[in-house]
Formats: structure tokens, C-alpha cells, sequence
């Protein structure tokens, strides 16, 4: 019999195909709209039209009335359940009584006040016309600066300075830092509101079983499990009689990493009419009523030495919380507090945070959660910096970086970053532009009235969220690994993959472990009742902590195929190569198949062994990871018009080992289209009285495929130590290392004007008026 | 939003002042209005079809006369709810005698919300400006038919 003795070639760091994307676009996959019962009614949500009102009355009887609604149901009828959680605990936080329904009174646009069920989806629609709502309109704030005024309406009426909660934290010596300071520059930076706008939106559907008291509930989510058990504490019902299935999601980016009210009705309304019952969000309440993301208005002081070294920082953050706490609302802002130094070695740090309501809708994780804002501020005050002292940006990134032997490094926040080294990519993606060259064009450019800029980002990110401790519902991930009786392969990942690819990626940890073909192994993900509980995607932690947990597993699981093997063979070791078992030394060797067979027949067991080849493994990460990069932009911007159009994008991004750098390449892609959307055009926009105005997509400046630059992407490989994969996880680094590069460079076309800062999103009209401000 | 303008009613003042506070022409006149009835002393309610951009829908409202100054002023205010959200107009009209008839000036604010503002916003001005040239065009071509016409006598 031939021997393989020779290492067989893995699939780790290959350009291995989606395995999931034919479905995806031919149209077979199963999204939650696509889910069709027989018997299913349909629910419609009544919202309001005020951003804060009392509900003086409320007549359901028209629209009981119309032929084909079977039920309304208005606040009273769930006031005895919930409230919608808030995970984060924060010292001192306000938390509202988050019903599921409105009681008396509403406080945003959009609020659910009654839900409406019938036969057919468009007679439900209808009828939400039929509900009369008497409402005695009261006055909104929708400005988080406005809302901590004195005089300012009140959004909930038991708190009137609108404050949630304050936070402060400190490292390091501050006061000693800006003592020092030779220099100190200060800037109110803004990191605008922006509607997540996943392409499918938010949807559920449930199904009570009266007979055994059980209820399905399907759900666009990011969190299956979690889900599973916070609802089953909003509906008072055991969590065993509740199956959560996630179907194919359409898009999260931290969206539906949530907890919503139309989650908790639609099991409400289920087990009320005792038929399955859909409801799927529109487009305008996908941007009313899924949560918002960033809504910052920062204040920097950077103190420094006039050779360049960064001493401290200091930062005063306005977080619009909007008029609830979602999930992790008033967790967020904390983030950019932990991620506030950037890749910079500086030990003294000093952070205020005001979380504020507003009468808006909440504010919660969008992808980045805290990390892009903390990055956009202290990149530009990099370079507010390089311009006061006169010096080069690149020069001064390079002057304040941590060391690439300065790891595992304790920053002033007090995170450890695992490894490093921030010189390389940012060296890396200079020499692809040739800087100098840029540099000396620039100055012709100017010369002859053009404005050209170039602008750099170096940032990390914080990734594998995380340690338990640091999270607030735990921080680890499972999978479950079964080799069947006919030597196929079923994987059960308690992370909930929605786009991130892991169903090709965990094949390809599951072939190289245990020696297989990649087609005999299947990912299965989101199910409560078939998957071991799991936390979920988001943070970029599905292939960082699930991929460990998969890794760990298999281990395990090779542990006994081997013994197995080694009984089949006869011999003391085997090893796991091209779908056998090999005795190397003897070189015989027996299918894989046959050895899972042996191990469900179970004639013979090797000794103390049981039957059966499953392995279940719980990690529990000992840190985040924390990737890194350079963005470089160069802009040239219309002195005509104020239009910024990006002449070469360059990333060079740091995410550890790459399994699949196709996969890494569709999230960097996807993570710089929602950054260059932050820098250039999105913004939600509210009037003063809480009505938002960028109410749609003809409104809401979401980037289309014609308005994206080329990408020029590359990588550098840092191994992370925190886990045996070497991965960090790239799911926000695009969207983290853009808005800055963008921002500054488009800054730096305008230097010379006597331009400093510019708040995003950077319109033309913005850019216009500076320009004309500038020749002024 | 603010608006203001003014037009010409090719009327004499007492004529102008009586043909804008009565229900039946301002019913005809008022795009979209479907009825319009009295509810109170100077108040009515009042049934009007609105269209802005992508989105029309029925609104259900008042419309209330108040501060009326014989002849030269008087504030209009108007406030509608329906499927497609809500709006609330007041403004104050000036009339003045000029040659040819009256000058109507008017000023005031729009305010809407629910999915008239979150969609229809950016076009809310200009409709805004059409629907006021429609309604006084509609109130010219009446003000030339209802010589005779005497509000009082209906209702």
C-alpha cells in the first residue's frame, strides 16, 4: 500500500469560493419574509407621528370593524410584560421602563402604539389607518447638546436634565501631562447619526403550539440564544418552551444584535389568535425603529511636546443615547473610551462621558460600536496636531507608535493589546503611493489652484469581544463537532454567522484538522433547538472566539478518531491525512468513514472510550484582539463645486492570520463602503421638533456601487497570541480606518486655506463654503 | 418652515375679506379639499386629499378663523392628521386695496411630521408654494361666479 508521508496541503489562508453565496444569489435561500404557514395571519404596527405625546385616547373599533383583522391590540393589553431589556449596567444609569407597547404617552417618532392582525398583510396595513389616536402633542428635543440646556424639554418627564448617566474614567497622570505640555490642541470633533441600513430589514414571525405550550419564534437577528432567553424573561414563559430560529439574515452590522418590541409582541400576538403570525419591517420604519448608530459630539485637548510626543489626551463625550436604552446603548460611548489612545503609546488619558436622551431613536452598536468614532478622534487630532507643529503627519504617527516590541502593551484605558506593528502598514501603504512624490505634486497642484489632498489613518480596533468579564451576557463561544456514522461531518456554531462567511471559513479549520474534504462538512448555525447555546456575531468575534472554540473541538474529536483509528490499524498512532487514517510507520490506513462507522457500531472500543464521535467545546478567550492598519486616501476636491472625489484608496490592514482572503477582502470592501458613507454622505437628520427628515432611502445619502473608489487592498500578517489561530477578526476595520483617512485628507487639500477640521458628513456645500470662507 | 407672498383678488377689499372666511369657496378653492363644515363659531372641519412626492393620503383636520379684523386681517389656522402624518398651518392675512382689487399678504409656518416629513420634506416648500397659487388662482375664477352669493344664507 502507498504511503503519504508527505504533508498534505491545508485550506487555511486559500482563496476558498462562499460556499453559501450560490443560494444567496440564485435566489434559494430562505429569508425571514420568505417563511409561509398555512393559517398565518399578519401584524401591522400603529406608530406615532409625535416625538413626544400623551395618548389622551385611542379607539381600536374602526379597524376591528374591517373585514379580515382578527385582533388589535393596544399598550394595556401587554403592560404587565417586559420591559425590553437593557444589558448594559453603567454606575448610577437611568434606565426608562421600556414597554413593548406605548402606555400614555409616547417619546419618538415612530413609538409602536398598537399592533393590528389580519388575514392578509395589506388589510393590516390598512387598517392601521382605521385606529384613532387622540394625542395632546408635547414639546421634543432632538439636539443632544439642546437636551442638557437648561429649560430643555424634559424626554422622560421623572428625569429633566435629560442625563441617562455620567461616566468618568482616568489614567495615568493628566493633570501631570498637560502640566508638561509644550502644546495642547483642542477640537469639538462630531461623528454623526447614521441609520445601519441593512438590505433586508428587521422581520419576525411566530408560531405558538397551545399543545405543549412551546413557542417558534424566527427572527433577523444577530443572537439567537440571547434572544431565546431575555424573551423568555419579557413573556414570563420557561426558556425550554422557547425555539428561536434565525433564518438567512440580510445584514446586521450590529442592528439586530438587539432586543426589539416587535420581537416579544408577535410571540404576544401568537399565542393570543393561536396562529402563526408574520410581521416584517418596511423601509420607513426600518429607519424609525431599528436602532441608529454613532451620535457623538466629542471634545479633544491633546497635549503634547513641541518634538511631537503625545503626553495625554483628554475628551468630553456627548453620546445621544436617543429616547430608550436598547441592548447596549449606554455601553457604547464607553467603548470609544477604551480604544481613545489609538495605536499611540501615551499613558495619560482623562474621559467624561454624558449620555443624554433625546426624543430620536435609540442609538445602539452599528459596525465599529464606539471603536470608529474613538478612531476618528484621535486620528484627526493627530494630524490638528502635525499641522500646529508644522511637522508630517506620517512622521508623527511613527514618533508616538507603541513600539513593535513593547507588546503585550497596557494602555491608560487599560486594555493589553496582544501584538503589533503599526510602522509596517503605514510604511507599507506610503511606499504603494510613493508619499514623497505625493507630497512634491501636492505643492505643484496648489501652485497652479488645484486642491489635492492626502490623508492618512492608522487605527486599531478592539476585536474577539470578549472576555467574559468584560461583556455583559459572557464572552465565549461554542461549537458542537459530530462526525456522523457515514464519516460526514456536521459543525453547530453557537455563533450566528449572517454574512460573514464562517460556514466556508469553519469547513476549511474542520478539513485541515481533521484531513478531509471540505464538501463532507456542513455549518449549522442559528437554531436554539439544535444548536448548544452560543452569544452570537458581532465584534468581530465569530472566527476569533468561534473559530477558536471549532479549533478546540476538533481537538478533542481527533483525540478519539485516532484512538479509533489506531485500534482499526492495530498500531499506536495514527494520523488524519486526505480523508484516512494513516499508521505511518506501517503506511496502512483505513477511510475515514470506516472509522466513524466502527465508532457508532461500536463492537469493539478502544479502552475507556465511549461510542459515538462528538465534541463539544466552550472557550473562553483570555483578551480581545486587537487588529490594526493604515488607510491612506488622496482626494481632489472641486474648488468650483466643493465635490470630493477619491483619486486611490489604499488599505494595508493587520487582522492576524487570514484563513480565506476572499472573505477578508468582501469585509474590508463592505467596511470602507460604510466608512466612506460616515465621511461623505450619510447623515440621519432630525428637525428640531424629533421628526427625522432623512426619513428614506431618496433621503438617506447611502452609498451606491458607482460611488465607490477602488479599493486597493493589502495585508500584513501579525499573528494574535491570544488565540491558537493567530486571527483578530476584520469585520470593522474598514469602516474604522476610512472616515479619517478621508476626512483628513480632504482637510489637508484645504490646509492651506487655513482650513483645520471638518465635521462629517462632507457635503459639497460644506466644502464649498469653506473653500469660499478660505479665498475670503 | 416659514412661508409668506402675496396675491391679487381681483375684488374690492369687503368682498375679498368675505369670499376667504367662506366655507363654500374656500371648500372649492382649497386643493384637495373635500369637505368642509362648520363645527363652531369660526371653526370648521374639514376632509382634504394631500399630495406630496411618492406619498398622498386623506387628512381629517380644523380649520379655525381667529383674530379676524374686519376687512384687513385675520389669522387662518389649520391643522390635519392622516395616514401619511400630520401638518399644522397659521398664518396671518393682510389685505390691502390696491388697483385692479386686493392685495392678500400672507406669513406664517408649516409644520408636518410623521411620513410627510420624513419623505416629503425636501419638497414640502415648493408644494407648499403650489397648492397657495392653486388656492388663490381657485378663489380669482370664484370671486367672477359668486357675485351674488351670501355665506350666512347656508349655514
Amino acid at each position: 500500500m502507498a504511503t503519504t508521508t508527505t504533508k498534505p496541503e491545508t485550506l487555511f489562508g486559500k482563496k476558498i469560493r462562499r460556499r453559501e453565496d450560490p443560494r444567496l444569489l440564485t435566489g434559494t435561500a430562505t429569508y425571514l419574509d420568505d417563511i409561509k404557514m398555512p393559517g398565518m395571519h399578519h401584524a401591522c404596527v400603529v406608530r406615532s407621528p409625535h416625538a413626544a405625546a400623551r395618548i389622551k385616547s385611542l379607539n381600536v373599533k374602526p379597524a376591528l370593524a374591517r373585514p379580515g383583522v382578527t385582533a388589535v391590540f393596544t399598550g394595556a393589553d401587554v403592560k404587565d410584560l417586559g420591559p425590553i431589556p437593557c444589558g448594559a449596567s453603567l454606575p448610577g444609569l437611568r434606565t426608562p421602563h421600556h414597554h413593548i407597547l406605548a402606555q400614555d404617552r409616547v417619546y419618538l417618532v415612530g413609538h409602536p402604539v398598537a399592533v393590528v392582525v389580519a388575514t392578509d398583510r395589506y388589510i393590516a396595513a390598512d387598517a392601521v389607518d382605521l385606529i384613532e389616536v387622540d394625542y395632546e402633542v408635547l414639546p421634543a428635543v432632538s439636539d443632544p447638546e439642546k437636551a442638557l440646556a437648561p429649560g430643555a424639554p424634559a424626554v422622560h418627564p421623572q428625569w429633566p436634565d435629560n442625563t441617562a448617566f455620567t461616566f468618568h474614567q482616568e489614567g495615568g497622570d493628566i493633570t501631570g501631562a498637560f502640566a508638561q505640555a509644550e502644546v495642547v490642541v483642542k477640537q469639538r470633533i462630531t461623528s454623526q447619526r447614521l441609520i445601519p441600513t441593512s438590505m433586508e430589514t428587521r422581520g419576525v414571525v411566530a408560531d405558538w403550539h397551545a399543545g405543549d405550550k412551546s413557542l417558534t419564534l424566527w427572527s433577523s437577528t444577530q443572537i439567537p440564544h440571547l434572544l431565546r432567553t431575555l424573551l423568555a424573561g419579557i413573556l414570563g414563559m420557561p426558556e425550554n418552551h422557547l425555539r428561536v430560529i434565525t433564518p438567512e439574515v440580510g445584514g446586521g452590522f450590529g442592528s439586530k444584535l438587539n432586543v426589539y418590541a416587535e420581537e416579544a409582541l408577535m410571540a404576544f400576538v401568537s399565542m393570543r389568535i393561536g396562529k402563526p403570525v408574520k410581521w416584517v419591517e418596511s423601509r420607513r420604519e426600518n429607519f424609525l425603529c431599528t436602532i441608529h448608530g454613532r451620535g457623538h459630539v466629542d471634545y479633544f485637548e491633546l497635549a503634547a511636546r513641541r518634538d511631537g510626543t503625545m503626553l495625554g489626551l483628554r475628551l468630553k463625550l456627548i453620546q445621544d443615547l436617543g429616547a430608550y436604552h436598547q441592548l447596549l446603548t449606554p455601553a457604547i460611548p464607553t467603548l470609544s473610551v477604551l480604544m481613545m489612545p489609538g495605536l499611540y503609546k501615551f499613558k495619560n488619558i482623562s474621559a467624561d462621558i454624558v449620555g443624554v436622551f433625546t426624543n430620536c431613536t435609540p442609538t445602539d452598536a452599528y459596525r465599529g460600536a464606539g471603536r470608529p468614532e474613538a478612531t476618528h478622534g484621535i486620528e484627526r487630532m493627530v494630524d490638528i496636531l502635525a499641522a500646529e507643529l508644522k511637522m508630517d503627519p506620517a512622521e508623527l504617527r511613527r514618533k508616538n507608535f507603541v513600539g513593535k516590541d513593547e507588546f503585550p502593551f497596557q494602555t491608560a484605558t487599560g486594555l493589553a493589546y496582544d501584538s503589533g506593528n503599526y510602522v509596517l502598514p503605514l510604511d507599507t501603504a506610503l511606499a504603494e503611493i510613493d508619499y514623497p512624490a505625493l507630497r512634491r505634486e501636492q505643492q505643484q497642484a496648489r501652485a497652479s489652484g488645484k486642491l489635492m489632498g492626502i490623508g492618512l489613518s492608522t487605527y486599531g480596533e478592539i476585536c474577539a469581544i470578549g472576555p467574559s468579564p468584560a461583556t455583559p451576557a459572557g464572552g465565549w463561544e461554542s461549537a458542537t463537532v459530530k462526525i456522523e456514522p457515514s464519516g460526514k461531518i456536521t459543525v453547530m456554531t453557537g455563533a450566528s454567522p449572517h454574512g460573514q462567511g464562517e460556514e466556508t471559513t469553519f469547513a476549511q479549520i474542520v478539513a485541515d484538522e481533521l484531513g478531509v474534504d471540505i464538501d463532507d462538512v456542513v455549518v449549522v448555525h442559528g437554531d436554539t433547538a439544535i444548536v448548544q447555546y452560543g452569544i452570537g456575531t458581532f465584534g468581530s468575534r465569530g472566527t476569533a472566539i468561534g473559530g477558536t472554540a471549532l479549533y478546540y473541538a476538533l481537538q478533542e474529536l481527533k483525540g478519539k478518531v485516532k484512538k479509533f483509528g489506531a485500534m482499526l490499524l492495530e498500531c499506536d498512532d495514527v494520523a488524519l491525512a486526505g480523508g484516512k487514517c494513516v499508521d505511518e510507520r506501517s503506511g496502512k490506513s483505513v477511510p475515514f468513514a470506516q472509522v466513524a462507522a466502527a465508532s457508532y457500531r461500536a463492537m469493539k472500543l478502544p479502552p475507556n472510550t465511549q461510542p459515538g464521535l462528538v465534541a463539544t467545546y466552550f472557550w473562553e478567550p483570555p483578551n480581545f484582539t486587537f487588529p490594526f492598519g493604515a488607510h491612506v486616501v488622496i482626494t481632489d476636491v472641486d474648488r468650483e463645486t466643493g465635490q470630493v472625489s477619491i483619486r486611490r484608496y489604499v488599505a494595508v490592514d493587520d487582522c492576524g492570520k487570514i484563513i480565506n482572503p476572499l472573505i477578508v477582502a468582501g469585509q474590508v470592501h463592505g467596511g470602507v463602503a460604510q466608512g466612506l458613507g460616515q465621511a461623505l454622505w450619510e447623515q440621519a437628520v432630525y428637525d428640531e421638533n424629533g421628526q427625522l427628515l432623512s426619513g428614506e432611502l431618496t433621503d438617506y445619502a447611502l452609498p451606491r456601487a458607482h460611488m465607490m473608489p477602488w479599493i486597493e487592498s493589502s495585508h500584513t500578517e501579525t499573528p494574535s497570541p491570544v488565540n491558537p489561530l493567530g486571527v483578530k477578526g476584520v469585520g470593522e476595520a474598514g469602516t474604522i480606518g476610512c472616515s479619517p483617512a478621508v476626512v483628513n485628507s480632504v482637510v489637508d487639500a484645504l490646509s492651506h486655506l487655513g482650513v483645520r477640521h471638518i465635521d462629517m458628513p462632507l457635503t459639497p456645500e460644506k466644502v464649498w463654503k469653506l473653500i469660499q470662507g478660505g479665498r475670503a | 418652515m416659514k412661508i409668506s407672498g402675496s396675491f391679487l383678488v381681483p375684488v374690492p377689499q369687503e368682498r375679498a375679506f368675505r369670499l376667504l372666511q367662506d366655507p363654500v369657496v374656500l371648500a372649492r378653492s382649497m386643493p384637495g379639499c373635500d369637505t368642509l363644515e362648520r363645527i363652531g363659531d369660526n371653526e370648521y372641519h374639514m376632509k382634504m386629499k394631500m399630495v406630496l412626492a411618492s406619498i398622498s393620503g386623506l387628512f381629517d383636520g380644523k380649520v379655525r378663523i381667529a383674530d379676524s379684523r374686519p376687512h384687513s386681517s385675520f389669522r387662518l389656522i389649520v391643522e390635519g392628521a392622516g395616514r401619511i402624518g400630520f401638518m399644522k398651518g397659521d398664518g396671518l392675512l393682510t389685505l390691502t386695496p390696491v388697483e385692479g382689487g386686493t392685495n392678500v399678504g400672507y406669513e406664517g409656518t408649516v409644520e408636518v411630521g410623521g411620513t410627510i416629513a420624513a419623505v416629503g420634506q425636501r419638497l414640502l416648500d415648493t408644494t407648499a408654494r403650489m397648492m397657495i397659487k392653486r388656492f388663490f388662482e381657485k378663489l380669482t375664477a370664484e370671486s367672477a361666479s359668486s357675485g351674488a352669493f351670501s355665506p350666512t344664507a347656508i349655514l
